[in-house]
């Protein structure tokens, strides 16, 4: 009697879960840059559009350095993989995102959280660093054609696969999407990659 | 170092151009409750001095930007046309700038085929954006006569697109 107790809160909860975070089937495209060979993903789903383009080392130490990282701190965020990332409301209702419910999950199925603008911020701002740009907001409330771009940070290894699992909250419905098999820019690019 | 960059930007550029970028959208949102606008006191390219509560009686377009954010270049030709669409009116654009020095700026708006004509000034420690609750670039409000915030739009807009031009008309004729 106990345990069919049990199985049948589990089953509400299951239920109750579903309901409120709607999993999409996104549509995922992978575009490849001629001339770099640098790979860009981009999932367009119920109301919310998301690109991520991978951005080499080199671009990320030079916009950091020029907006006056130490050196330390510019090595810090260049060993990240980092993403130029575009995220839109296509929706025709108020949207908003936290990226500090956002995951990647790598190829061993371990489960991390995307690091935030914020927490960069705060350890930056322990070392003297003000600027407080270039970064994807860790949330935002958009309105209908709202867009937003900045960098988004994956701490894996350079050659390492993983999947990131992003969501977002419309209509007071949670939404989930998910981008399988995605990877860090390589370390540099070479010269003619559609030669290779 | 020089060429490493001119190599990366050269690089990211030809990446950007091959891909379409988000259209400028043209949607500004109204806010459920009108708030007052955060006065401010900023510079502008010549050190002169420019203060939001001297623009009391006029509707302002107030845009949060910076020369390295795409959207934000691509959208200052309509802040451009917008401004001169309503000259004469009680209407003001303004561009805060974010972070930068007067001297790149300057070089910056020197190459762009229109030269603003509207009140660019300098948010050196990004105070005012921070009052605004801006948390990204670029971030773009409508304040009323009498200093409310009135509507808001993040992400690049085109500025003189009709429905823009409407809601900066009705708040001139309020």
């Amino acid at each position: 009697m106990k345990t069919k107790t049990i199985i049948s809160r589990l089953l509400q909860i299951i239920c109750l879960c579903l309901l409120n975070t709607q999993i999409q089937a996104a549509e995922v495209t992978i575009h490849k840059n001629n001339e770099s060979g640098l790979l860009t993903w981009t999932s367009k789903d119920d109301g919310f559009s998301i690109e991520l383009i991978q951005l080499i080392p080199d671009f990320v130490r030079a916009v950091y350095a020029k907006y006056g990282l130490p050196p330390d701190e510019v090595e810090r965020i260049a060993g990240y993989c980092v993403f130029g990332t575009i995220i839109q409301n296509t929706s025709q209702q108020q949207l908003s995102y936290r990226v500090s419910d956002w995951r990647y999950v790598d190829k061993n199925g371990k489960t991390y959280p995307v690091k935030t603008k914020a927490q960069w911020l705060e350890e930056w701002q322990k070392v003297g660093v003000t600027f407080l740009w270039t970064l994807l907001p860790e949330s935002g409330d958009f309105g209908i054609g709202d867009w937003q771009q900045g960098f988004t940070t994956i701490q894996l290894g350079r050659s390492e696969k993983f999947d990131l699992i992003y969501t977002w909250t419309l209509d007071g419905k949670k939404h989930q999407g998910k981008i399988e098999n995605m990877s860090c820019a390589p370390a540099e690019i070479s010269a003619s990659p559609t030669k290779q | 170092m020089i060429s490493i960059l001119f190599c990366c930007l050269l690089t990211f550029s030809a990446q950007a151009a091959e891909r379409e970028q988000p259209k400028l959208g043209y949607n500004m949102t109204a806010l459920p409750k009108p708030v007052s606008a955060p006065d401010f006191t900023l510079k502008d390219m010549d050190g002169k001095k420019y203060s939001l509560k001297d623009y009391r009686g006029k509707v302002i377009l107030l845009n949060f930007w910076a020369t390295w954010c795409p959207p934000c270049r691509r959208e200052l030709p309509s802040m451009q046309r917008v401004h001169q669409n309503f000259k004469g009116k009680d209407f003001a654009v303004i561009a805060i700038n974010q972070m930068e020095e007067v001297d790149h700026v300057f070089a910056f708006t020197g190459e762009l085929e229109v030269d603003p004509k509207f009140t660019i000034l300098f948010d050196k420690d990004s105070a005012v954006s921070l009052a605004y609750g801006v948390q990204g670039l670029p971030t773009t409000f409508l304040i009323d006569k009498k200093g409310k915030v009135r509507f808001r739009a993040i992400g690049g807009r085109e500025f003189d697109h009709p429905e823009v031009e409407k809601q900066i008309l009705q708040l001139i004729q309020e």
